[in-house]
């Protein structure tokens, strides 16, 4: 599907670029929120895979969980996911020796096809200079790689580890928004991925990107019940209702037409607020 | 009347607010993301557009390229309304001297703004502050008679732009500039989900609120006018759509102005919320309802199965 914006860019799962009216919009940053176990990662992943599918470079930045995790954890789909290249920004064992000059994180790590992910570097051999991750040092490391490779699409995996660790906290909002507008200009399709955002709270991320995609799981009766809503998306019309969402062993699915089920509905509807 | 109106350029919101804003005032529209803000700040700037005033539209959130693209499908020629680019760059991390921003870009027409994302320049990033957008203001207020100008939005100036601790007293101070410069300014404010006042509430001269909330049947849109100093205007929480044309809100044709019954907008939203016509309101993504409304299999969740409409939360008391 092609408008205004060219050709818009799959999320590698059909239903859910149904909702979008064909994908997402080229070169801009979308947050995926949703709590633990809700699926984040692994929309993340079938988007990646959709991507080096159709021959584009694919970035997964793995801040939450080490890639050799990833990657078993996502053998048992089936995919070929070998052609992914990913950034192992997971934080090494921190050292609690006598504190030794901080490296940049940049310095030390470099980006390796998912294939190749083998089990952690050790700490041990980083003792000397365990490497800090920060925003501010994530950006710089994404700014060296994406000079060397012209990446389509990229996901980070998690924006909200990302903050927990980063130290700078005071420069934080800045940081964010240099981050996605650094992600703008390199024209990379970025998906973030975030828990779920607290409705009192208004976090840079969510107003600056330009499309928030929601992945629910909650149990409705004895039944886990999983859903998915497009909260905003920028320029673009798109589906307003929530939609259920499985997860099998061939991945994410949304059908697209079918309503979540009137229970659902009822618990979803308590938890959306008239914004005042 | 005590001065001339400024019409606003939506159909509906002139009536709820007496016949549209006081000319030299500031005021507020805030609302969540994707609520419509910056399609009604761009509506207020094509009437004027319209009229042969000059008008200024201020992008601090969205690159000018993005708003640009994003208005295209309501078909609107921005062409003569003329934009800054205040978004701010990159940081570079680096120890580059940083250059002050008013030598560095300057207001173009809409015309002019290109496809893509202005670059951050590789060897000069700049800083941009509160104080440096009140530089260019004045500046621009010297060069160009402006009648009327969008900020949008002061939430990104608060988060990005002001790095000290008082910044409810820069906020006010960039507010009590927009007032002495007399020029009929909107200023976007965005709303958490759930949301407490906020310094500008109480600055301003009235703050137009847009919602948008979800009552199992699709995505509803309202308006109310929450504050409006020195006019006449309408309580009621009206309902507002998005279509092809902009933004319009719908009044009912029998004349409720004056009514005063119902004060508070949650209760005026319990009058509404049930009474409202099916099918949904046609937002601006009729394709979804009416996919859903093609499905015979759901018939039954069509009509809401709460009659209640979700509760009022009022000073941000919520779930």
């Amino acid at each position: 599907m092609s408008d205004d914006y060219g050709p818009r860019v799959s999320t590698g799962v059909q239903g859910l670029d149904e909702m979008l009216k064909g994908g997402l919009i080229r070169g801009r940053p979308y947050v995926v929120s949703g709590t633990t176990g809700s699926g984040k990662t692994t929309l993340a992943i079938q988007y990646l895979h959709n991507g080096v599918k159709g021959g584009e470079r694919s970035l997964l930045v793995a801040i939450d969980e080490p890639p050799v995790e990833i990657r078993e954890n996502m053998r048992a789909l089936g995919w070929d996911i070998g052609k992914i290249r990913i950034l192992d920004a997971h934080p090494a064992a921190k050292a609690y020796t006598k504190r030794v000059s901080m490296v940049e994180v940049a310095a030390q790590r470099s980006v390796a096809p998912l294939r190749e992910a083998g089990p952690s570097e050790k700490t041990e051999q980083l003792k000397k200079a365990a490497p800090e991750i920060s925003i501010q040092s994530l950006q710089l490391m994404l700014r060296q790689e994406l000079q060397e490779t012209r990446y389509a699409r990229l996901v980070i995996d998690s924006l909200t580890s990302l903050k927990k660790l980063s130290e700078m906290m005071e420069d934080y909002n800045s940081s964010i928004m240099s981050l996605l507008r650094f992600l703008s200009e390199a024209n990379v399709t970025t998906l973030i991925l975030t828990d779920l955002p607290d409705p009192t709270i208004l976090e840079p991320e969510i107003f600056l990107c330009r499309g928030e995609i929601r992945l629910h799981k909650r149990m409705v009766g004895n039944r886990l019940d999983r859903w998915v809503t497009v909260e905003k998306f920028r320029g673009s019309a798109h589906d307003i209702m929530p939609r259920t969402m499985t997860i099998t062993e061939k991945g994410i699915t949304v059908d697209h037409k079918r309503k979540i089920p009137k229970a659902s509905l009822k618990v979803l509807q308590a938890f959306t607020q008239f914004s005042r | 009347m005590i001065k001339e109106k400024v019409k606003t350029g939506v159909p509906g919101l002139d009536q709820m607010l007496d016949g549209g804003l006081l000319q030299g005032r500031t005021y507020i529209v805030s609302g969540t993301s994707g609520s419509g803000k910056t399609t009604l700040a761009m509506q207020f700037l094509l009437e004027g557009a319209k009229n042969g005033e000059r008008v200024l539209y201020m992008a601090i959130d969205e690159p000018p390229n993005e708003v640009k693209s994003n208005l295209k499908s309501f078909g609107w020629d921005v062409s003569r309304i003329q934009v800054f680019d205040a978004t701010p760059d990159v940081m570079s991390y680096d120890k580059t001297p940083v250059r002050d921003v008013s030598t560095e870009r300057k207001v173009v027409y809409f015309q002019s703004v290109g496809e893509n994302i202005r670059k951050t320049s590789e060897r000069s990033p700049v800083d941009m502050t509160v104080n440096t957008i009140q530089e260019i203001l004045k500046q621009e207020m010297k060069v160009s008679r402006y009648t009327r100008i969008v900020v949008d939005s002061l939430t990104s100036m608060r988060y990005f732009y002001i790095k000290t601790s008082e910044e409810n007293a820069i906020l006010m101070s960039f507010l009590r500039l927009l007032s002495d410069i007399g020029v009929t300014c909107i200023v976007t404010v965005q709303l958490p989900e759930i949301s407490k006042p906020d310094v500008e509430a109480h600055v301003a001269r009235g703050e137009i609120r847009l919602h948008k909330w979800f009552d199992g049947r699709g995505l509803m849109r309202g308006v109310t006018i929450e504050k409006y100093r020195g006019s006449a205007h309408d309580y009621e929480l009206r309902q507002l759509r998005i279509g092809p044309q902009g933004i319009t809100v719908k009044i009912p044709s029998r004349q409720t102005g004056g009514e005063e019954q119902s004060a508070v907008a949650g209760s005026a939203l319990q009058a509404q919320a049930p009474q409202d016509e099916t099918p949904p309101p046609p937002d601006d993504l009729p394709p979804a309802t009416d996919s859903a409304a093609k499905n015979p299999s759901d018939s039954g969740s069509q009509t809401p199965s709460t009659p209640e409409p979700p509760p009022p939360t009022d000073g941000g008391q919520g779930i």
